[in-house]
C-alpha cells in the first residue's frame, strides 16, 4: 500500500542491525544540520543516495521520485526566504518597484535560501535512508531500547498495525461509492467523504472492542508483549559508522568552518 | 538591465506560487532539514512537557478503562488514514482533510497530542512527508496548538449555546488556522529577513501559505461538519461512550 513501507522490508539490508541503520541516519543527519557547509550537505546527499541505491537496492527511479515530493515545500519555502516585498527599502534591497513596493533580494537572503536548500536536502536523503531500509517494527524496536515510556511505544505500535487495516477498509469504501458516482459533484464528494470518515470511525470504534475482548480472553493484563527477532551486533559496520561520520565532521570543519547551531 | 533580471525573478516568484503548489494540497508540515538545529532543538524540548502531560493523562485513565488503550490505536490510525484521503477543496484543486479538529472533539485535546506526535512520526516515516528532526515543531503546531484551539472553541461556542454544525465547523476550520499561522509563526523566527526582521519574514509566509491554507481550512471545516452530523444521526451511542476521553461529548 505504501512504497516505502514495501521496500523497508524489502531491501537488501535488512540483516544489518537496526540500531546500526538508525544510528547512521541520525548522527548524519545531525551533522548536516550542524555544520554551515554545502560541500558537506552534498556530500551526504551522494553518500546516502549511493548507500540506498547500491547496497540497499532501491530502484534509482523511485529513489528520484521520492525525493521530488518534498520539492513544493522546498522551493516555496526558499523562495519565501529569499524574496522580500518592501515598502520603504534598505539599500540593500535589490529588486524592482511596481506601485511604490519593491520587490527583490537581499544578499543574505539569497545565501541564507541557497544554503537551506542543500541542507535539507541532504537532511532528506538521511530520513529516507532509514525509512527505506528499516520497517517501522523495527523502528520501534530501537525506540524501545532508547527507553521511550511503554505506552507511547504500544500506541505506536497499533497505530502502525491498524493504518494498514484502515486504509484497506477506507479504499473498498472510496471505490464502492465512486462507482457509484459518489464523488461526481463537489457536493456529492462531501456527502460522501464525510460518510466514509464516519463510517471509517465507528468500524475502528467497533474494531477496537472486538480487540480488546480477543486480548482479554487471551489474558491481557495490559501489556502488550511481543518476540523480536535477533540481530547481530558488527563491529566492523560501527567502525565504517565512524570512520564516514568522522570524515563528514572533517570536512565540514575544512570546508564550512565553525559549528553553528 | 537590473529591471530585466528582477522582471524574471518576479515571473518566477509567481510560477512558483501557482504552479509547484501541488493540484493536491497537503497540510503544512515543515519538511526535514528545513530549521535550523537549535530551533529544531527548542520545538523538540517545548512539546515534551505536553506529551508527558499527555501520556499521564492517558495511563489514567487507562486504571479505570482497560480498552482505553486499543480505541487510541485505532483512533491514531483513523487520524493517519483521513490525512491521506483527498477532499476537493472549495478553489478546485484537492486537498488532504488533517483531522485536527475532529479528533481534538472527540478524544479531547491531551489525547491527541500523543496521537498527533505519532501520526507525524508515520507520515515522515512512510509518506516522506514532514520530517524526523522538525518532528517538535510540527507536533507543536499539529498537535498542541490546532486541537486546543480546535477544542476550546468548540466548548466556548457550545456553552454559548450555538448549532452544533457552527460549532463544528467554526472548532475545524480555526483549529486548521491556529495550525497555519502557528507554522508561518516558527518559520519566520527561524528565518527572518534581513530587511524587516521576524515581522516581515512572518508576513511573507503568511501570505504564501495562505493561497493553500485558506481553502484547506474551509474545506475541512465542511467535512468535518458532515462528519459530525453523521455521527450525530447514526452513533449517539458510541459518542456518548466516547465521552470518557474528552470529559463529554454531546452530540
Amino acid at each position: 500500500m505504501f512504497s516505502i513501507d514495501q521496500y523497508a522490508y524489502s531491501n537488501r539490508m535488512r540483516a544489518v542491525h537496526p540500531g546500526e541503520r538508525f544510528a547512521f541516519a541520525i548522527l548524519t543527519m545531525v551533522i548536516c544540520l550542524a555544520f554551515p557547509s554545502t560541500v558537506t550537505q552534498l556530500a551526504i546527499l551522494l553518500l546516502m543516495a549511493g548507500v540506498v541505491i547500491l547496497w540497499a537496492g532501491i530502484p534509482f527511479r523511485f529513489y528520484l521520485k521520492l525525493m521530488s515530493l518534498p520539492f513544493s515545500f522546498l522551493v516555496v519555502g526558499v523562495v519565501t526566504i529569499a524574496v522580500s516585498l518592501s515598502r520603504n527599502p534598505e539599500p540593500t534591497l535589490q529588486g524592482i518597484t511596481v506601485w511604490g513596493v519593491t520587490i527583490g533580494v537581499t544578499d543574505q537572503d539569497l545565501r541564507v535560501a541557497v544554503e537551506l536548500f542543500f541542507k535539507s536536502l541532504g537532511a532528506v536523503s538521511c530520513l529516507y535512508f532509514l525509512s527505506l531500509t528499516t520497517p517501522v517494527l523495527e523502528i520501534i524496536a530501537v525506540l524501545k531500547k532508547l527507553r521511550i515510556p511503554v505506552l507511547f511505544i504500544e500506541l505506536m505500535s497499533l497505530v502502525y498495525r491498524f493504518i494498514f487495516v484502515l486504509m484497506e477498509t477506507a479504499d473498498r469504501i472510496y471505490t464502492a461509492q465512486s462507482s457509484r458516482c459518489g464523488y461526481a459533484t463537489i457536493k456529492n464528494s462531501y456527502l460522501s467523504m464525510g460518510q466514509l470518515a464516519s463510517n471509517l470511525f465507528i468500524k475502528s470504534y467497533h474494531r477496537s472492542r472486538m480487540l480488546f475482548t480477543a486480548l482479554e480472553s487471551r489474558c491481557y493484563t495490559g501489556e502488550l508483549k511481543v518476540l523480536e527477532p535477533h540481530y547481530t551486533v558488527s563491529k566492523v559496520n560501527i567502525l565504517i559508522i565512524v570512520v564516514i561520520d568522522l570524515a563528514l565532521v572533517v570536512l565540514a570543519l575544512n570546508t564550512g568552518g565553525g559549528f553553528v547551531g | 538591465m537590473f529591471g530585466k533580471r528582477y522582471t524574471i525573478v518576479i515571473t518566477g516568484y509567481l510560477l512558483a506560487l501557482f504552479l509547484i503548489f501541488p493540484q493536491s494540497a497537503y497540510a503544512m508540515h515543515i519538511m526535514e532539514g528545513f530549521l535550523p538545529i537549535s530551533w529544531a532543538g527548542f520545538w523538540m524540548a517545548l512539546i515534551l512537557p505536553f506529551l508527558f502531560f499527555g501520556i499521564r493523562s492517558i495511563q489514567s485513565s487507562l486504571q479505570s478503562n482497560p480498552s482505553l488503550k486499543m480505541l487510541l490505536g485505532l483512533a491514531g490510525a483513523f487520524a493517519f488514514v483521513l490525512s491521506a484521503l483527498k477532499i476537493p477543496s472549495v478553489t478546485g484543486s484537492c486537498s488532504h482533510p488533517t483531522g485536527v479538529g475532529l479528533g481534538a472533539i472527540l478524544f479531547g485535546p491531551t489525547a491527541m497530542t500523543v496521537l498527533g506526535s505519532i501520526v507525524l512520526i508515520f507520515q515522515a516515516v512512510l509518506l516522506a512527508h514532514g520530517g524526523l528532526t522538525t518532528l517538535g515543531a510540527n507536533t507543536f503546531s499539529m498537535a498542541v496548538i490546532g486541537p486546543f484551539v480546535s477544542y476550546g472553541i468548540y466548548k466556548a461556542l457550545q456553552k454559548l449555546g450555538a448549532p452544533l454544525w457552527l460549532c463544528v465547523f467554526l472548532a475545524a476550520a480555526l483549529g486548521d488556522l491556529a495550525t497555519y499561522v502557528t507554522t508561518a509563526f516558527q518559520l519566520a523566527l527561524a528565518f527572518p529577513a534581513q530587511n524587516g526582521g521576524f515581522l516581515a519574514s512572518f508576513a511573507k509566509f503568511m501570505g504564501v501559505f495562505a493561497v493553500t491554507q485558506i481553502p484547506l481550512a474551509i474545506s475541512e471545516g465542511l467535512l468535518t461538519v458532515v462528519v459530525f452530523n453523521v455521527l450525530a444521526a447514526y452513533n449517539k451511542h458510541e459518542l456518548q461512550e466516547l465521552s470518557v476521553l474528552s470529559g463529554e461529548v454531546r452530540a
